[in-house]
């Protein structure tokens, strides 16, 4: 009886044993499975690179000495000798010389090259090849801007075994894992001497987890301490372990680690971390880099250098002096890189998020996301460094000082900024926000607003384009009641005045709403929108009449579209971010060729320029001209949206063209126009980039010719003072200022301005 | 009446001769050392200082566009790659050339000519129009340009329209 009872206990026993085991069994194999497919997985992914335009040298380009020795310090380059090695460099006073490093561009292989480089205070002067032979152009290394995962969108810097440092290899096992070349993925004994540590010290000192665990925990794991997580965490290690080489496991964790945060953005891996913390690639740290680097693994946060610099140190020089202790590197080394400042780079700067946010959504809109999963990529884009550093710089610094002098309290005010060139439509500078280290959201892609007056010149190109209006046509600005769906639109100018019948060239450049709803309203609207989709607007706005007061919505990218077809004679300029995708062994994928086709007639859009240059020499935008150096004529336009939610600037110089917003994210009232919100950060920008007037061919269909601003009658400089140039059909009559008749005077369409200056001088004279 | 008639006739000649000797002088220019580019038509003329701003166009005295010399040199190497039969390196080249000189219509006319050769007409002639465009009161260079277009234009089939451009002023 007993016997039986015992008997049938054991057989219980055995079968629940079974049934564990099995159980166990069951979930180890599920373990091994999910580590080695997403290990696989993440292993293979390696992301594309992306480039920014490789500077062009050139004698001639405006690229002073202290420019280019700028340039070539943030490609890396270091003074000394270069006969003995590439990537160094020579400065003798004005006089470069510069042995190239091997470098791949979309469309060569360059081998290293020395070469010798002269320049002034304001630009190259010299290009000469080693063998003295004059080179006509060189360009510098594609500057790497970051990474992309084309298909999923992360952003990191991943190293393949040969970019790890002898040191980093060494380093991180010693101070995480001491034991990681014997270990099967658990360390017992480097748990239970954690543990001792531990308990001897009465807190936490040390922790037990390999470099394998830590690296299971960052791919697969919650972050919470249980057992239950401590147990899956170590068969994952083993299995991970059973089925990839040390090697594998070691570059994964490099590549994984989380190291820091930027905004919203984490900071993973050895490759981004060195991008982020002193800007320079991995290759190029010195002990002291690597072992802060080592030491924050730690405690990311705990030891931020940019918070906790004194934490940061104190870490960094014990894991020298463990480096030294472990013979890594030798103790005379570890006392003068301990001695060394931790040498951070300045924040902000070399990160360009909304720039790659781009990238990524050109690449996804124009390559086969096959093509876009090969391995090893290489992205060539058009982003200019020097105009992206340009663009976030006069976005910060204004949005600061509109702040401070704003009397809205605890809201800041954001921004937006596209910079491109208008020829080819090459996109040189995004900014998305005014924190533009983050990867927040991209208000240049993604905010969609009213773009207000901004929409005025597609009305007055619509009107030159008929034949039957130029810029001395009067229009009238007057009340304007519609009744629409039962109510009464009626809109106003912006100062609530009337300002009676104006030359279109003032209504313009004053941006007179009653003025440019008469004028719309009579072209009619479905031309307006038409022009407004021929230069560029994809979406068919609502043929709304206020439509012709910019209550259209578009993002910055939408706009810049637009202004570029005006910045561009009336040529569409498909925009290009990225110019060529290439593989891993330098085959183009694809490339991405410049695209233009007319938009609208070269004369009329010539007509319409000249208009807009005066609005920011008579007109709203006026302020542009002290922000600028003396003399530089720029066209644009301000915009307002309604309450003065949105402010917008959008123009063009002889160089780029570009499109400025500011306002709140929550779309509150900012009291800020065109000309005080968005004008100052456009200018800015643009006085920064040394751009060229914008002096456009003329058309042979037009001629130059003075008339009042006020009145637009014909007259001359002399007679009227408010006298401005305008550019009309040849031959057009206009009707003339009683007595200032400008006949004879009437510039020849081949005289500069100052030819006609003189020839009416003569005039008078006679 | 006869004889009359003719030494008139080559009086008038000599004359037209004479003329367009005496309006040589000033289309030729002697050509900036290395700015020459093999088989470009119209080089030499008023230098476009690249980077520097622009001499005043606002009622452009006659002008005539040519390559600096560094992008003579990109469109010469351009030109090698094509006779290598190396389309995308020309493109890519042509691009750089486009970097420094965006608004040089012979940049575009070179690129539009490789356009062709690439059997895509239609930027071809967006290339040829953007370039005519560029080229307003250069005569050589519209006539460059202009030849492009109507070559455009008949490789899409559009002959009508290549006739008419043939038939402008300027070529």
């Amino acid at each position: 009886m007993a016997r039986s009872k015992l008997l049938r206990l054991g057989v219980a026993l055995i079968l629940v044993c079974i049934i564990l085991a099995a159980t166990f069994g069951a979930w180890i194999v599920h373990l091994d499975d999910v580590v080695t497919r997403e290990f696989q997985g993440r292993h293979w992914s390696v992301p594309a690179r992306v480039y920014a335009a490789p500077l062009e040298l050139y004698a001639g380009a405006q690229i002073s000495a202290a420019d280019l020795e700028e340039e070539l310090r943030r490609l890396h380059y270091r003074p000394g000798d270069p006969a003995a090695a590439t990537g160094v460099y020579r400065r003798r006073e004005n006089s470069f010389d510069l042995h190239a490093r091997r470098v791949r561009f979309s469309d060569e292989l360059r081998e290293p090259q020395l070469v010798s480089i002269s320049a002034d205070a304001n630009s190259i002067t010299a290009l000469k090849a080693a063998d003295g032979t004059e080179l006509p152009v060189f360009r510098l290394d594609p500057p790497v801007i970051g990474s992309v995962f084309p298909i999923h969108g992360e952003d990191r810097l991943v190293l393949s075994p040969a970019d790890v440092p002898l040191l980093l290899r060494s380093g991180i096992k010693l101070i995480e894992d001491r034991r990681f070349d014997e270990h099967h993925g658990v360390d017992a004994r480097g748990l239970a001497r954690a543990l001792w540590t531990n308990l001897r010290a009465g807190r936490v000192v040390q922790g037990g987890s390999t470099l394998t665990q830590q690296l299971v925990k960052n791919y697969f794991l919650s972050d919470e301490q249980t057992f239950d997580r401590k147990a899956t965490e170590a068969v994952m290690a083993t299995r991970l372990e059973a089925h990839f080489s040390k090697e594998e496991i070691l570059v994964a964790y490099l590549n994984e680690v989380y190291l820091g945060q930027d905004g919203s953005r984490a900071i993973h891996g050895f490759g981004l971390g060195s991008e982020y913390y002193f800007a320079k690639p991995l290759a190029e740290l010195d002990a002291g880099e690597v072992a802060m680097l080592v030491g924050l693994v730690k405690g990311p946060s705990y030891y931020d250098p940019r918070k906790h610099a004194d934490r940061a140190r104190a870490r960094r020089n014990l894991v020298l002096q463990q480096f030294a202790e472990a013979h890594l590197i030798d103790a005379a080394a570890a006392q003068r890189a301990a001695a060394a400042p931790l040498g951070l780079r300045p924040p902000g700067g070399s990160y360009v998020p909304a720039y790659l946010d781009l990238v990524r959504r050109h690449l996804k809109r124009d390559y086969a996301e096959a093509d876009l999963a090969a391995a090893g990529l290489s992205v060539y884009t058009s982003l200019d460094p020097r105009a992206q550093a340009a663009a976030e710089r006069s976005l910060m610094l204004n949005l600061q000082r509109l702040d401070a002098a704003s009397r809205v309290r605890g809201a800041h005010l954001e921004g937006a900024l596209i910079v491109a060139e208008p020829n080819s439509g090459d996109v040189v500078a995004v900014v998305g926000g005014r924190d533009v280290g983050t990867d927040g959201f991209n208000r240049a892609l993604d905010a969609r607003r009213p773009i207000g007056s901004l929409v005025k010149p597609a009305v007055y190109l619509t009107a030159l384009e008929t034949g039957r209006y130029n810029a001395a046509t009067l229009i009238e600005d007057a009340p304007v009641e519609l009744k629409l769906n039962g109510s009464v639109w009626a809109p106003q100018n912006f100062e609530h005045q009337i300002y009676g019948w104006v030359p279109m060239a003032r209504a313009l450049a004053e941006s007179m709403n009653l003025a440019t709803v008469r004028l719309g309203l009579d072209l009619g609207l479905p031309k307006v929108a038409d022009t407004l989709r021929r230069l560029g607007l994809e979406a068919p706005p609502a043929l709304n009449p206020s439509l012709l007061l910019g209550t259209v919505e578009m993002t910055p990218l939408e706009v810049i579209e637009v202004y570029t077809s005006l910045a561009n004679g009336g040529f569409r300029a498909r925009l290009r971010a990225v110019h060529a995708v290439v593989d891993e062994n330098g085959r183009p994928l694809k490339s991405f060729k410049v695209q233009v086709e007319e938009a609208a007639p070269a004369a009329a859009v010539y007509q319409l320029d000249r208009m807009l240059t005066l609005v920011t020499t008579r007109g709203t935008g006026r302020d542009a001209a002290a922000r600028l150096p003396r003399g530089t004529v720029v066209a644009g336009k301000t915009g307002t949206s309604s309450d003065t939610r949105d402010s917008w600037f959008a123009g063009f110089t002889g160089s780029y063209v570009a499109v400025a917003w500011v306002g709140y994210d929550d779309n509150r009232v900012t009291g800020l126009t065109g000309a005080t919100g968005a004008l100052p950060v456009w200018a800015d920008t643009l006085a920064r980039l040394k751009s060229a007037s914008f002096e456009p061919v003329a058309p042979e269909l037009v001629e130059d010719r003075w008339i009042g601003f006020g009145d637009g009658l014909e007259t001359t400089p002399a007679c009227s003072g408010d006298a401005v140039v305008i550019s009309v059909p040849k031959g057009a009559a206009l009707p003339a200022k009683p007595g200032c008749s400008s006949l004879g005077v009437a510039p020849s369409p081949t005289g500069t301005l100052s030819d006609k200056i003189k020839a009416w001088f003569k005039n008078i004279v006679h | 009446m006869v004889q009359e008639y003719r030494a008139l006739k080559t009086l008038a000649a000599v004359l037209a001769v004479a003329v367009l000797l005496s309006g040589c002088p000033a289309r030729t220019r002697p050509e900036p050392p290395g700015n020459s580019v093999p088989g470009n038509e119209a080089p030499g003329g008023r230098p476009l200082s690249p980077g520097l701003p622009p001499p005043p166009v606002r009622a452009p005295p006659p002008r005539e566009n040519y390559l600096s010399p560094a992008t003579s040199s990109l469109v010469t190497q351009a030109r090698t790659l094509v006779s290598r039969g190396d389309l995308d390196g020309a493109s890519s080249t042509l691009d750089r050339a486009l970097r420094i000189e965006p608004n040089n219509p012979l940049v575009w006319i070179e690129l539009g000519r490789l356009r062709l050769a690439e059997s895509d007409a239609h930027q071809a002639e967006g290339c040829g129009r953007k370039a005519l465009s560029l080229a307003s009161g250069d005569r050589g260079t519209q006539a460059q340009a202009g030849r492009l277009l109507a070559d455009a234009l008949r490789a899409e089939g559009r002959n009508q329209e290549a006739i008419e451009i043939e038939r402008q002023p300027f070529m």
